[in-house]
């Protein structure tokens, strides 16, 4: 391998390692705030991607089903509770969260649709729509068992995602899609080109590692989000709203995704299960990071991008082995140094 | 008796119904059966190390694959007999499943998962990889099993064999959880520290257990080698892992039954979704497949964690079995002459990080007597608590038992040297009867192997425990009704029984962590009254306790502790007269 | 059974619904299908959700301009039975046997991979039901000689050594390799490698590997790059084979990519934009029948082929694996008529036997991809005239006579 390859591989991995960041840091986000390991990442950034492609070859996303489906389940079942309750006084609010918002971007891409759009506003509209997916899925999926184990709620999350993909496939059929390239720019480090799309990717990476990062450490939502991870009924009692804290970090979590499947998009096919690996490998970083460090996960998912790209070009069938048994020392090493004592796993 | 007749007759009818299956049902319907049997199989050792032992596996298709491989390779490569492919198969995943758990068992929690995940996904991606076993493409023409020149090629003949294996697994899984080994196994959800408080080698428990699953994942991957006959890498991918988890919690991870009622009705769904799907959404019918199982199982878990099997058993009336049969106890061993010194801690001393919680506090408890460690919140009582019993190691000091040196030794082998312990939050086995929870407790007095346990060669030292068990119940007054479930005691009751369990390792040392913290007067009074009764037979007790009125009433001499350091040491009286004492600790009360 | 499933038109439309039963309601519902039925039923497995779904559904298209084309044989309407296998073998395998022992269908066309089509080919020897690989298939004949059913793809050395001699024919003395990390890849490695020891194709310099949805193959294409080959071959399939051949333009390779019939398919041309220009290929020639010389054998049914698939589909079959189920239809059709004139009954073993012997009687078969001469023990017809070389010129396929 010369020094001009190195090169090479090193900005190849960081640039997917960077994509792994965004999808990681959801991860580490959405389990600090409701330990709920959101194995469906990867799947709202495929789905963002598929979006964003159908909206440019002006087809009507199947999103716009999802969401509106999505909207009405949670909404019943969230008046289903509220009447239950006797507390219908909240139920015009419920309407408001749980269908109104969400179907206003489905709304906006299903009258759009069809129309020739400058490539900011498919973007944000494709981003508008993934939004609501995942918190309304927290309040369909997770919040009737948010009490539980992390490994039940482990469990519902893995099958969430064979339900999602399953769904994708109808929605955006078989085939992969490559979105509209956002650049041109070229430059080149090291003797190595590097685009502009590459270039976006990395920024997005650094800016939203460290925006979260300042976020949990200064602000107060940021901490109280983070007090409702370690003890629900603690942070009930200091008035902070589990649900709530869910529902932010949930929407949180999916503009990451959502932004690194626009971002990838021009440079790979996507297809409607790409998220399982991407979010799995993704995944790796976020438990380097323990689930907790937002700094670490960021170093963890770059370490991750390189380390594939480099096994890639050692030996590329072996490439999954590499990264998939690296975890195995990681996990050893962070099981040892895991801050909290010890979880029994009991009834 | 007649409800044992009833069963064993369920049973009979139940095993004829199975042997006549392939002449009365279908041939479509056998090969489902047979899909069932071998699903089953591998939820089965599921249930065994995630429903019993509590260790969350999506990674036994792994294992089933390295068994398939194994004899496809045996068979299509070597040419040898699928019986020499079974060996290699057997063989190859123990030491596989030996070096993985060796490596991941430690992990805890959602980690250990994790973990599972990872080497599932690195297994699965070297199935295609590796050489010699025809690449992604796989090793075709796999031949059929034959046994005394007979083809299993037909579905209608490797029935038999499956659910021959399944029942075999079942028979012998059943032993096992009344065994000594399988209470250890049932144990391990109780998190480590009871475990090894019970002088059981958790990781040595965990080991096996993880070992036992894979062979059962390994059987089902021979036969379903010789049934496809065919192998490649795809059916081994960590999502078929995750379905057979599915089976698993479906049918009711914590019952053997679970794995063959969770296997059944995910193979008769998605059958079924595959039937009426087309006619609901002609269009999407394939898509849509995933997407239902998906969402129902989603509601299943919402609605019935526990599964299926715990939930018809809910509905049938219930019939305790009739008490155990009088046996011969177990030996005891012989107590130590009253008066000598029995424990003796010198100097001991635990930091944290730069927290000294214990400062070179020593005393000395004499055996047969009852010793009083109190002290204020913080005064680190519960750190020298944890030191004696070995649950943390001191930093300096050393503490020594019967006259030997336990300052290095493991938690286990403090409490097979014979100190027995109970905890301030009570950690018992909600889900197992008194009886079971008290048994825990001869685990140190046993000798029965787990291979043992299966076979039913511990029969006789099974009955020699038990009575251990009950005449502990009874000698804490909880003998009344020995098949109740621990979970469903009043909390004082737990906390007696957690006694019964310490006392049926037979100590020379009982060591208490505030048994009074939550109860009642009276309860107080009965507990009071037990241990003065336990001091007449001649046991050591040492109580680390906040109740200052309950240990002035009954212990022989007191230690007090603040700020780490040991404030002052005494009779009862002399230490209620220590003005030390009353600043210190009771000044705060009055 | 309802009188439902008994309308052709509606597709995967099948036999006893029977959700709401239990297991022993389930287990009694097939207890007593064991009588023979006096119509023709085929079963048709292919991979409609899961990793092969994107060839399953075109396959899928197929079948349905198929039984569009012909949906009865003398007189008898022939009903059909639709399946999707999840991209699973075991599933697969008990398609195979749901369709055999539960619906007890006459023959069976799959699937999608290739290791499913093995898995089903397997039942079929088994239960001795005629069976149309659709799909590469990789199996032994039985020891008594007997192989119940025939593979419709071209051999895939085949594929792979027509390809290699253009390479040679083209001054190509190295090429790279960028293939799929699944059995594809390996067939077309392995291939390759064959030809090359045969003196037919160029010497191979690497044996790189991806997987649909790696976000990345730069590391791959710096390895092959680093070789300095004449040439690429691209091991690929589908949409995804476009990824290397994008990467290595990107990085300012020059050479001449050459790829297999998997490089077929609409999304790849979509995808790969200027990068896969000039990419050549072997391919049956249903792909550029309207480019055929009017004598050619696939010029009538190909013709043919098109036009009810465009009608029932939607859309033009620019795709060969659609072909495949086609052709696999033409055969059974065929063979099928056989066993009708010699005056035995449907859905008995006698009939599976004789649509078996009707494969073999049948000879010269014209279909959209290949002449069709099977031979008894044999699963592939090896007719060369069923690969022609195309070559992508600004997002159509050219015949390369």
């Amino acid at each position: 391998m010369t020094a001009q390859i190195a090169a090479f591989l090193t900005v190849d991995g960081v640039t997917t390692g960077s994509i792994y960041v965004l999808i990681a840091l959801g991860f580490v986000l959405i389990f600090a705030v409701t330990r709920v390991i959101f194995v469906p990442f990867g799947d709202i950034a495929a789905f963002t991607a598929l979006t964003l492609s159908a909206l440019q070859t002006k087809h009507l996303p199947g999103t716009v089903g999802l969401v509106a489906a999505l909207a009405a389940l949670a909404t019943l079942l969230e008046v289903i509770r509220l009447a239950r309750a006797r507390r219908p006084g909240q139920i015009p609010r419920a309407l408001l969260f749980y269908l109104v918002l969400p179907l206003i971007p489905a709304a906006a891409v299903w009258a759009t649709a069809g129309m020739t759009l400058p490539l900011p506003v498919t973007i944000i509209l494709a981003l508008a729509l993934i939004l609501p997916i995942a918190p309304l899925l927290d309040r369909v999926v997770f919040r009737p068992i948010a009490d539980g184990t992390v490994l039940l709620l482990l469990t519902v999350s893995v099958a969430l995602h064979f339900a999602l993909v399953g769904l994708g496939l109808l929605f955006f059929g078989p085939e992969g899609v490559r979105t509209e390239p956002m650049s041109d720019y070229m430059v080149m480090v090291a003797g190595v080109p590097v685009s502009g799309q590459t270039l976006m990717i990395m920024a997005a990476a650094v800016i939203f590692s460290g925006l979260l990062f300042l976020f949990f450490e200064f602000t107060i939502t940021g901490k109280s989000l983070h007090a409702t991870a370690v003890n629900r009924t603690g942070a009930r009692l200091m008035g902070i709203r589990p649900e709530r804290a869910g529902t932010i970090a949930y929407l949180l979590g999916s503009l990451l995704a959502g932004i690194s499947g626009i971002l990838i998009s021009p440079v790979n096919t996507i297809f409607y299960d790409s998220g399982f690996l991407i979010g799995l490998k993704a995944f790796v970083g976020a438990i380097i990071g323990g689930l907790v460090s937002f700094p670490v996960t960021a170093i963890g998912a770059l370490f991750v991008g390189i380390l594939e790209s480099f096994a890639a070009f050692q030996n590329s069938a072996f490439k999954e082995v590499i990264v998939f048994g690296v975890l195995i020392p990681v996990l050893m090493w962070r099981s040892y140094t895991f801050a909290h004592s010890e979880e029994d796993i009991d009834e | 008796m007649t409800s044992r007749r009833m069963q064993v007759s369920a049973l009979a009818v139940g095993v004829l119904l199975l042997i006549a299956a392939p002449w009365v049902l279908a041939p479509f319907s056998i090969t489902l059966m047979n899909y069932i049997g071998l699903y089953a199989l591998v939820a089965l050792g599921l249930v065994l190390l995630t429903g019993v032992g509590g260790m969350v596996s999506f990674g036994q298709t792994a294992f089933m694959g390295i068994a398939a491989y194994s004899t496809a390779w045996m068979t299509t490569v070597m040419h040898g007999s699928p019986w020499l492919g079974l060996v290699l198969a057997l063989v190859l995943t123990a030491l596989v499943a030996a070096i993985l758990g060796a490596v991941t068992l430690r992990l805890k929690g959602h980690f250990l998962s994790l973990g599972t995940i990872a080497w599932g996904l690195a297994i699965y991606f070297s199935f295609g990889n590796l050489p010699g076993l025809g690449q992604n493409t796989g090793l075709p023409d796999v031949p059929p099993i034959t046994i005394a020149g007979i083809s299993l090629e037909a579905s209608g003949r490797i029935y038999f064999l499956i659910w021959f294996l399944l029942l075999v697994a079942i028979w012998l899984s059943h032993n096992l959880l009344g065994s000594r080994m399988g209470r250890a196994m049932q144990a391990l959800r109780g998190g480590t520290s009871m475990v090894e408080s019970l002088g059981i080698n958790a990781f040595g428990v965990k080991l096996v257990t993880f070992v036992i699953a894979a062979m059962m994942a390994a059987f089902a991957g021979w036969i379903y080698a010789h049934m496809i006959r065919y192998v490649n890498p795809t059916p081994f991918d960590v999502t078929m892992g995750i379905e057979f988890l599915m089976m698993a919690m479906v049918g009711g991870s914590g019952y053997l039954s679970g794995a063959i009622v969770g296997a059944a009705l995910i193979t008769l769904l998605q059958n079924s979704l595959q039937d009426w799907l087309p006619v609901v959404f002609p269009k999407s019918a394939g898509q849509l497949e995933v997407v239902v199982f998906s969402a129902l199982f989603i509601l299943f878990l919402q609605y019935a964690r526990e599964g299926i099997v715990p939930f018809v058993a809910g509905l049938l009336p219930k019939q305790a079995p009739p008490r155990p049969a009088r046996a011969e106890p177990l030996a005891r061993r012989s107590q130590p002459t009253p008066g000598l010194p029995l424990l003796s801690v010198e100097a001991a001393t635990r930091r944290f990080g730069g927290l000294v919680a214990v400062d070179e506090v020593s005393f000395e408890l004499k055996s047969g007597e009852i010793l009083g460690l109190i002290g204020p919140n913080g005064a680190g009582k519960s750190t020298m608590f944890n030191l004696v019993t070995g649950a943390l190691r001191p930093s300096a000091g050393t503490i020594r038992f019967a006259g030997q040196d336990i300052t290095p030794a493991a938690q286990r082998k403090i409490a097979q040297a014979g100190i027995a312990r109970t905890f301030q939050h009570v950690k018992l086995r909600p889900r197992m009867t008194l009886l079971d929870n008290v048994m825990l407790g001869t685990h140190t007095r046993t000798k029965a192997s787990f291979l043992a346990g299966m076979l039913r060669l511990d029969r006789a030292e099974e009955a020699r425990a038990r009575q251990v068990a009950m005449d502990d119940l009874a000698r804490v007054g909880l003998d009344a009704d020995p098949y109740e479930l621990a979970g469903n005691l009043p909390l004082g009751n737990q906390r007696v029984l957690e006694i019964a369990r310490a006392l049926a390792a037979d100590p020379v040392l009982l060591v208490l962590d505030e048994p009074a913290a939550g109860l009642r007067r009276q309860e107080k009074l009965r507990l009071a009254e037990l241990l003065a009764n336990l001091r007449k037979e001649g046991l050591t007790i040492l109580i680390v306790e906040h109740d200052m009125e309950f240990v002035m009433n009954l212990v022989d001499r007191i230690v007090v502790m603040e700020f780490g350091r040991k404030l002052c040491e005494g009779t009862p009286a002399e230490i209620r007269a220590d003005t030390r004492v009353q600043e210190a600790y009771l000044g705060g009360v009055a | 059974m309802t009188p439902t499933h008994m309308n052709g038109s509606v597709p995967r439309r099948r036999g006893r619904n029977r959700f709401a039963l239990t297991l022993a309601a389930t287990l009694a519902a097939t207890t007593g299908a064991g009588m023979a039925r006096a119509d023709i039923t085929i079963g048709f497995v292919t991979s409609l959700s899961g990793p092969s779904a994107s060839i399953g559904v075109l396959y899928d298209k197929g079948m349905t301009a198929a039984y569009a084309y012909k949906d009865e044989i003398d007189g008898q309407k022939i009903k059909l039975i639709r399946l999707d296998d999840g991209s699973d073998p075991a599933t697969a395998s008990q398609e195979a046997r749901k369709l055999i022992q539960q619906e007890h269908v006459d023959a069976i066309i799959g699937t999608s991979s290739a290791t499913s089509t093995n898995a089903m080919f397997a039942v079929a020897n088994e239960l001795k039901v005629p069976f149309i690989a659709i799909s590469p298939v990789n199996i032994k004949t039985p020891a008594d000689g007997n192989l119940w059913g025939v593979a419709m793809p071209q051999l895939p050395s085949l594929m792979i050594k027509v390809i290699a001699e253009k390479m040679k024919k083209d001054g190509v003395k190295t090429a790279g390799f960028i293939g799929y990390s699944d059995a594809w890849g390996d067939l077309v490695y392995n291939g390759a490698m064959a030809a090359h020891k045969d003196g037919d194709g160029p010497e191979i310099t690497t044996n790189e590997r991806y997987s649909r949805t790696d976000t990345s193959v730069q590391a791959q294409a710096l390895k092959v790059l680093s070789t300095k080959p004449d040439a690429l071959l691209d091991g690929g399939s589908a949409t995804q084979a476009a990824l290397p051949l994008i990467t290595l333009r990107q990085l300012g390779y020059k050479g001449q990519f050459y790829g297999t019939p998997a490089l077929l398919n609409r999304d790849f041309i979509r995808v790969g934009g200027k990068a896969v220009n000039g990419v050549e290929v072997s391919a049956g020639p249903v792909i550029v029948t309207s480019q055929l010389p009017a004598d050619h054998f696939s010029k009538k049914i190909g013709t043919e082929f098109h036009e009810i698939f465009k009608k029932v589909n939607g859309g033009e079959a620019d795709d060969g694996f659609s072909g495949y189920t086609f052709d696999g239809w033409l055969v059974l059709l065929n063979a099928m008529h056989y066993a009708l004139d010699k005056g035995v009954k449907p859905g008995t073993d006698a009939f599976h036997k004789a649509i078996m012997d009707g494969i073999y009687a049948d000879k010269n078969l014209a279909g959209v991809h290949a002449i069709y001469n099977f031979k008894p023990g044999k699963a592939y017809n090896t007719d060369e005239r069923g690969l022609v070389v195309v070559k992508l010129e600004d997002g159509k396929w050219i015949y390369q006579p």
